[in-house]
């Protein structure tokens, strides 16, 4: 019932993870854990069951992860449309992680030996207390290890998270640390719950549904994904290996779509850096003509002046978020 | 040790690309060599069924394979359990088929869908706009006859809300989109937004999801695509409208060459058997 699954792969299991490494691994998998339901009906077991299942299924697939060198998984848990679902499985599954929580502080040891980082993304304020207490607990516990990351999607959608970090942005103008025109597709990035991660390599969705469901929409836009129609406690090291050759198929042609959209995002910053400063020169100028090398000039202090602005606003964010995980953790300032 | 396990890499690799190839290379080709005979096969079982949807009395004056076609669309798409209300037609292959993705598109109007969405993550078909355009017009005529002049086609691109064609029976809307309608379109609108915040029009507070759903809808003024139909072997959504793929199916076809109806047929067949359970 642990988090870190000790166990090692059969010598079968060892070789074709050594044939895998020897092409590019994916640094960063996602995982939409879909089917746990559905194996619990097949199973004739009950709902909390599967659940559980689920969760023993997620140990597993972590050590397989770190075995094939792969440091970062994204898993969603529990999505804010969960919550619709009915008051004894929703309660059912907010003990269960209550649960695995508490559990995670007992093995805080085994975490620091393996250097697993534990981070989880959503709207936490969603939650009761006492969870959103352990769940903090956890976070600032792990915060420092840096060998292996998991972030845990719990109370999360991604509109939601694209919202917020909308939100974080406008309180950042009024503040007057940003300005409207510092809005970029990198700030949004950074503004997101997933900021301190690389956008995902690899999407895995499990049971055969051919949908994202509202999870790292933003983040996923050039990541491969695959779905599979094994249920998620049913899924096996080979499951896996399957999703990686498929990553490693599309390997180049994402390499270039990403490159690609590099470009064409370095391209747009400089294209609305210029406008600004057209609009600025145009203000103080007083209609004379400016030429080229004083433009120039001002494009390179423009530049400079709003990278130190973003900056600034991403360190108050920053330190706004993990205040917020702090504080949960000695009630004393909650109270 | 190292050197076999590379070995062993490549050589698994070069297979499962090799494969790949002629999956797709059969999917396009024999289609073409084959398709005449395959075509007639299921037309002759789809055009007794059509007329079976249709009325009878539309169909007396007029005779010819054009109009058995014409029915046939329209039947498959009633017989279809539910049919996408917005597809999105992304191509993620070089060289794109201008014939190809136009025939796809009068296909998807003619089986009754109302929105139809071109995409490709370089912009090509935004830069050629009228190039698609005048392709789509000419197989529409060829596809639907005359007839297809009530299917009229508004075009959209460049984020412009021309209207112009509004005035028309709306009966198809087609859109070009790029990148820049996906992550870059919820950069505009959150600048809009902060722009709102920085004149005290609006409190942060309020920013909500709603909010910039309908700021993005506001400007597109488009249901969420219901099915996104992938054409190409690359295994991503390449930058498709981040914010409105949500709940959308996503369906891969090898290629779009030589594509032909049953293809769809066959993905709108599946999209149909989807069930979706909203988070419940």
């Amino acid at each position: 019932m642990s988090w870190i699954r000790e166990g090692e792969l059969n010598l079968i299991e060892r070789i074709s993870a050594n044939v895998l490494k020897a092409g590019p691994i994916p640094k960063h998998v996602a995982i939409i854990m879909d089917g746990n339901r559905r194996y619990a009906r097949k199973r004739h077991v009950e709902r909390h069951e599967g659940h559980s299942q689920g969760f023993e299924k997620l140990a597993e697939t972590l050590r397989w992860c770190l075995q094939l060198d792969i440091r970062e998984v994204t898993v969603y848990a529990f999505s804010i449309e969960n919550f619709k679902r009915s008051k004894e499985e929703v309660d059912g599954l907010m003990e269960l992680a209550k649960q695995k929580f508490t559990r995670l502080l007992d093995e805080q040891e085994n975490l620091e030996k393996h250097g697993v980082c534990i981070r989880v993304l959503g709207d936490l304020t969603l939650l009761p207390l006492d969870l959103q207490e352990g769940i903090a607990k956890a976070v600032v516990a792990t915060k420092t290890h840096n060998r292996c990351f998991l972030n845990v999607c719990f109370a999360y959608t991604s509109r939601h998270e694209i919202a917020g970090a909308v939100r974080e942005m406008a309180w950042g103008v009024e503040q007057g640390m940003i300005r409207p025109s510092d809005v970029s597709e990198d700030l949004l990035s950074q503004c997101l719950y997933s900021s301190n991660s690389p956008n995902p390599d690899l999407l895995i969705r499990t049971s055969g549904e051919v949908r994202l469901s509202d999870f790292l929409l933003w983040q996923t836009s050039y990541s491969c994904l695959v779905f599979q129609s094994v249920l998620w406690p049913e899924y096996s090291f080979w499951n896996l290996c399957e999703a990686i050759i498929q990553y490693q198929l599309n390997h180049r042609s994402l390499q270039k779509a990403r490159e690609h959209h590099r470009e064409s995002q370095a391209l747009q910053q400089l294209e609305a850096d210029r406008s600004c400063v057209a609009e600025l020169l145009q203000h103080h100028g007083n209609g004379t003509p400016v030429d080229a090398q004083s433009r120039q000039e001002a494009l390179r202090s423009y530049t400079a002046s709003r990278e130190e602005r973003v900056r600034h606003f991403l360190g108050a964010l920053q330190h706004k978020r993990d205040t917020f995980f702090t504080d949960l953790c000695s009630p004393a300032v909650v109270a | 040790m190292a050197l076999v396990y590379e070995f062993i890499w490549r050589v698994l690799h070069a297979l499962l690309h090799l494969q790949r190839t002629l999956v797709t290379w059969f999917r396009s080709h024999l289609w073409k060599w084959n398709g005449r005979l395959w075509k007639r096969a299921v037309a002759a079982l789809l055009v007794p069924m059509a007329l079976g949807f249709t009325n009878h009395k539309k169909i007396a004056p007029t005779t010819g394979k054009r109009v058995g076609r014409r029915f046939r669309f329209g039947a498959d798409g009633k017989a279809l359990e539910k049919l996408p209300l917005h597809i999105g037609l992304l191509i993620a292959e070089e060289d794109p088929r201008y014939l190809d993705i136009a025939n796809l598109v009068v296909w998807c109007m003619a089986v009754g869908i109302s929105y139809v969405s071109v995409y490709d993550n370089q912009g090509v078909f935004k830069r050629n706009n009228s190039r698609l355009m005048e392709e789509i017009l000419k197989q529409q005529q060829e596809q639907l006859g005359a007839d297809g002049s009530k299917y009229s086609v508004e075009f959209l691109s460049n984020g412009s809300n021309k209207q112009d064609h509004q005035a028309l029976s709306c009966q198809a809307v087609v859109k070009v989109l790029s990148p820049d309608d996906g992550r870059q379109g919820i950069v505009e609108a959150a600048q809009k937004l902060c722009r709102a915040v920085e004149q005290r029009e609006r409190a942060i507070k309020d920013i909500d999801v709603n909010v910039l759903d309908s700021l993005l809808r506001e400007s597109k003024n488009t249901p969420d695509p219901d099915l996104l139909l992938k054409f190409g072997s690359v295994q991503s959504t390449l930058g498709f409208l981040p914010w409105h793929i949500r709940l959308t199916e996503l369906i891969s076809l090898p290629t779009h060459v030589n594509i032909s109806y049953e293809d769809l047929l066959g993905a709108l067949q599946s999209f149909a058997s989807c069930e979706q359970r909203f988070g419940k």
